[in-house]
């Protein structure tokens, strides 16, 4: 019988993304440190929002966002899972995203006047985060 | 409903308790020290002004309560129709006030009915209820005024105006304070609605509100007449306060003595024996004849317009006079146990109207008394405890007073001046018959001082009506001089006109902001009522100038409405009746539109223009 | 005809207090479900409105409509499906806790206890207490309570948290979001407190001076503004011709324009105007909120 794993993540009210954006980005950052992992069992709609006292349909957004993007599955009667790793963009479609984060991030640095080299080395220490996944 | 009923009577209950306490410990007080049942009017006025008084205050209070916009919602934001809240509120309200105001009379009622030998009639027992009511309709006036829009607050108080003036008596006042309470619940229930401001929506409610208001506005005239009269009065040049009244006036007749009277009447007279009569009167006593009532009791009144009860002193009884059985009722001073009934004669017969005992006739005992009942006077025999009619005049007439003149007796009732030998009234115990009868030249609400010189052949009397000349209800004033015979003729001597002291609008200041409203008020203070013998006058005929300044008000008040009634937010026909009412009523309905409905604002409206940047 | 398809229609609804237009031609149209929250300053209307959609102020032009009801002609059995609370939280201070809620019970036909005792569990309330000794807080709680198992349509809240200490907020806005009851029925709340808005809200109403000038979910709206820095050398260009202009304002020599509607376009205009560089970024919805209402209000001066 698989049991609700907790969720770690907080959102911020006064924060510039919406609450629902907040959801969607940190438990999509927790599938990808694997602190969440494939099967594991999110907590209900109205459970996460008691937990993070917010409305219970902006949960439901959250999560209908996550299912269609792909990075959880619905089983019937049970609630919602942590899907299986697959891809679900073309790559593509893939290296366009790429492409924008890296374009914003470089923007940042610019626009910061940050030494390339030290940007380099603190997105190295931050990219670690995930290679502990693929490690 | 019942819930909020038992809710609001929970709020109210420390301090019902407590103000029926406090009012049963002032009543037991009295009780112990007189009798509450016969007491002059103004100790029941006091009390109803002051039941009056508390039902305002507890309506201005919980009405108070629950007007602010947030508890107003809070109240009437709820599934259940506003008559039925405001019935639970009031209902409250006036439970407790019956157990405050009502409760304690009736103990002290019983208290005197039972525990003591005082009298207590059916009219007495109507006392609670009356309490009851006053205190009502306080408290339904003090509630509409609260619910009032500002402009529109206090014209329920006018109700409670009229209560304190109407003159009906016994169960019919009682009946006048059930209208007034009527009305009031009516303008309660059409006021009590979840949106305020807003004015009367139906034709009904609009009345209902409208003539108070309108009342209101006239009182208001009124008063302010009265600041006028003030002012005239502290200015100097008031007819009543100058050094000097203005010549062949009525103020001038008033101020002066008996003899200058007679004089001024001879001064007008063109008998032969006019110059004998001025030496006589220059040298003889004048005598004015006074009243001994100073108001006439009703039978079944609840107060006591004249003193119900006299002492005997040399028995130690005291007597008083019992509306239900009509007849005396003693208990012994000292002790208070009763000391049995007295009538008429030696049937001890009911005495024909409530009696007042006034002094005895002149040669009688000092212990005796005279009994006036109606047209009757009584001889009460302290000695042998009994009351012997002595002297009966026509019926229908009321007998006012007695006076002695020399050797003689003189009777004034109000529609003439009997004269009785003096002998005859110590001689025996035989009902007096009446020497000589002058009829009173005028009405009796109109003589103000009656006077007579006695002659070798007969009487000159004379009489001023000057009482209410300066008003509206008074004749216009002027002095008689009578001659009565010796064989009982009677010829007019003189007759002398007087002066109206003050110009005609100001004695019809009543009149002329509105003629429609001053009948209302006619109407309002004689509802129900008999009317006064001792009140009667024959009013002088109302100056053209008067009527056409009356007429001249409404029209300016028509016209004004014409203007008046476009600016404000009403149906056609709705225009039409306040234009007409306008017409008819004058200036006070004028002023009752502008109160009642709310300008309709300009169509540009200010808008909250942006700060430039 | 029957307008069943909001719950709050308003056309051209305006309320002149004197010369001062309280709501101004006001079209507002809720439709059934979710939570609603109107938001504007003090004075834009808000408890105006809902006083006038309950029937206790006349409008001046125009028509409200509740419930598919006309405002001004509720029957009591309307009233009975619109349930109200506001930040007084009026209940009759000398009454038990009991007894209030029996008579609230008795009232309403369609009363849900178990919704009650859900909310009322957040509280420490016990029946015996009189209302005029409980707490701001347990009070609020208690209205909510007695409020919501009225099991109304249509719920109302104007300011209801105001005054409330912390933990009496985040217990009512609890009881609000999870109750039985709230599931049920449309919730209109009205708040100045962005950060409860912020949690509460799936559709953001913007009232100001009266006027309606925004409704949309809050992500859409905060979409909307963007934060511009630009470094520019002189005084800038005038106020007047930036567009979408919401608020300027001038810290340690840097511009910082708060704007609506503007995409990269706006950049261009202001390198045009003259700036070294430019930068943008997405507001959080309070900041985007408060300068939409501070767009008509007074400039401090430049620093």
């Amino acid at each position: 019988m698989p049991r609700t794993q907790a969720l770690m993540i907080q959102i911020a009210t006064g924060d510039a993304r919406p609450i629902s954006k907040q959801i969607v980005d940190g438990v999509r950052m927790k599938i990808a440190t694997a602190e969440l992992a494939p099967g594991d069992q999110l907590p209900s709609v109205r459970g996460l929002a008691q937990q993070l006292t917010i409305n219970p349909n902006t949960v439901a957004k959250a999560y209908a966002e996550l299912t269609a993007e792909g990075w959880l599955e619905s089983r019937q009667g049970l609630g919602l899972f942590v899907a299986a790793p697959r891809q679900r963009l073309s790559d593509s479609e893939r290296d366009r995203r790429m492409d924008e984060a890296i374009s914003a991030f470089v923007h940042e640095v610019a626009a910061l006047d940050y030494p390339p080299q030290r940007a380099l080395a603190r997105l190295d220490r931050a990219l670690q985060v995930l290679s502990r996944k693929t490690a | 409903m019942h819930d909020l009923f038992k809710a609001e009577l929970l709020r109210f209950r420390g301090w019902a308790l407590g103000a029926f306490a406090a009012h049963l410990l002032v009543l037991a007080f009295l009780a112990r020290v007189v009798d509450l049942a016969q007491q002059p009017p103004l100790v029941y006025r006091v009390f109803g002004g002051v039941y009056t008084l508390a039902g305002v205050l507890l309506g201005l209070y919980q009405m108070g309560s629950y007007r602010r916009p947030n508890v107003w919602l809070n109240l009437l934001h709820r599934p259940l129709a506003p008559w039925r809240i405001a019935a639970a509120l009031l209902g409250a309200g006036l439970a407790w006030l019956a157990v405050a105001a009502a409760l304690p009379v009736l103990l002290a009622a019983i208290y005197q009915a039972g525990l003591t030998a005082r009298v207590v009639d059916h009219r007495h027992w109507l006392l609670p209820l009356a309490a009851w009511l006053l205190t009502a309709c306080g408290y339904l006036a003090g509630a509409c005024c609260m619910l009032g829009t500002r402009k529109r607050a206090a014209a329920a108080l006018v109700l409670l105006i009229a209560l304190a003036l109407n003159q009906a008596s016994g169960a019919w006042a009682l009946l006048v304070q059930a209208v007034a309470l009527s009305w009031l619940v009516a303008m309660l229930v059409v006021s009590f609605r979840p949106d305020l401001s807003a004015p009367p929506r139906s034709p009904p409610a609009t009345v209902l509100l409208a003539l108070p208001l309108q009342m209101a506005v006239y009182v208001l005239i009124l008063l302010l007449q009265f600041g006028g009269q003030m002012v005239w009065i502290m200015q100097g040049s008031h007819p009543n306060n100058t050094a000097t009244p203005p010549p062949g006036g009525q103020n001038e007749t008033e101020r002066m003595t008996s003899k200058q009277r007679m004089l001024a009447g001879l001064a007008a007279s063109t008998a032969p024996q006019a110059p004998l009569w001025r030496e006589q009167v220059a040298l003889s006593d004048v005598t004015g004849i006074g009243l001994d009532l100073r108001a006439l009791p009703v039978r079944g009144a609840l107060t006591n317009a004249a003193p119900t009860d006299f002492d005997d002193g040399k028995r130690g009884v005291r007597w008083t006079f019992s509306h239900d059985c009509m007849c005396l009722v003693g208990y012994r001073i000292a002790g208070g146990r009763a000391a049995g009934t007295l009538g008429v004669g030696a049937a001890n017969a009911a005495f024909p109207a409530p009696t007042v005992a006034a002094g005895a006739l002149p040669g009688q005992p000092r212990d005796d008394r005279s009994l006036i009942a109606g047209n009757m006077l009584y001889h009460y025999v302290s000695e042998t405890a009994r009351v012997l009619p002595r002297i009966r005049l026509p019926a229908g007439e009321w007998l006012l007073g007695t006076a002695a003149v020399g050797t003689n007796l003189v009777v004034l009732s109000d529609r003439a001046l009997y004269f009785f030998d003096g002998r005859d009234v110590v001689a025996d115990e035989k009902l007096l018959v009446p020497r000589q009868r002058m009829p009173i030249p005028g009405a009796a609400g109109d003589l103000r001082d009656l006077e007579l010189i006695e002659l070798v052949d007969g009487y000159l009397v004379s009489a001023s009506f000057t009482q209410y000349a300066y008003v509206m209800d008074g004749a216009a004033p002027y002095q008689t001089l009578s001659w009565v015979h010796d064989d009982g003729r009677v010829t007019q001597v003189a007759r002398r006109a007087i002066a109206f002291d003050y110009p005609a609008w100001f004695r019809y200041q009543a009149w002329w902001p509105s003629p429609a409203l001053y009948e209302v008020r006619q109407g309002a203070l004689g509802l129900f009522a008999t009317p006064d013998p001792m009140q009667a006058t024959r009013p002088a005929p109302m100056p053209r100038s008067i009527e056409w300044l009356a007429g001249l008000l409404m029209l300016v008040s028509l016209l004004a409405s014409l203007w008046l009634v476009r600016r404000r937010a009403l149906s056609m026909p709705a225009r039409v009746a306040w234009v007409l009412a306008c017409g008819v009523i004058g200036l006070p309905a004028l002023e009752s539109l502008w109160l009642l409905y709310p300008a309709l604002e300009a169509e540009q409206a200010v808008r909250l223009r942006p700060l430039a940047v | 005809m029957a307008d069943t398809d909001y719950v709050i229609e308003t056309r051209a609804l305006c309320k002149r207090y004197g010369s001062k237009l309280a709501l101004d031609t006001l079209d507002l149209a809720i439709a059934p479900g979710r939570i609603h929250a109107i938001v504007g300053a003090n004075g834009a209307g808000k408890s105006t409105l809902f006083r006038v959609l309950l029937g206790f102020l006349p409008p001046s032009s125009g028509s409200a409509r509740i419930l598919g009801r006309d405002s001004q002609r509720l029957t009591p059995a309307d009233r009975g499906r619109i349930g109200f609370v506001n930040e007084e939280h009026t209940l009759p201070g000398w009454m038990r806790v009991s007894a209030v809620t029996a008579m609230q019970r008795r009232q309403y036909p369609r009363w849900n206890q178990r919704a009650f005792d859900e909310v009322i569990g957040h509280y420490h309330v016990l029946p015996e207490q009189k209302v005029g000794q409980l707490s701001r807080g347990e009070r609020a709680g208690f209205n909510l309570a007695l409020t919501l198992a009225q099991g109304p349509e249509l719920l109302v809240l104007d300011e209801p948290t105001l005054g409330l200490d912390v933990v009496a907020k985040r217990a009512f806005l609890e009881s609000l979001m999870y109750s039985s009851a709230a599931e049920a029925c449309t919730v209109i709340y009205c708040s100045h407190q962005m950060e409860e808005i912020e949690r509460v809200a799936e559709n953001l109403i913007i009232l100001e001076r009266g006027r309606l000038a925004h409704m949309s979910a809050p992500e859409a709206f905060c979409a909307r503004v963007s934060h511009w820095i630009a470094d520019m050398p002189f005084a800038g260009p005038p106020p007047a011709s930036v567009p979408g202009l919401l608020q300027v304002q001038r810290i340690d020599g840097l511009h910082h324009y708060l704007v609506l509607d503007q995409d990269e376009d706006f950049g261009a205009f202001l390198r045009d105007a003259g700036a070294r560089s430019v930068q943008s970024m997405p507001v959080s919805l309070d900041r985007a909120v408060n300068g939409f209402l501070a767009k008509n209000h007074a400039m401090p001066v430049a620093a």
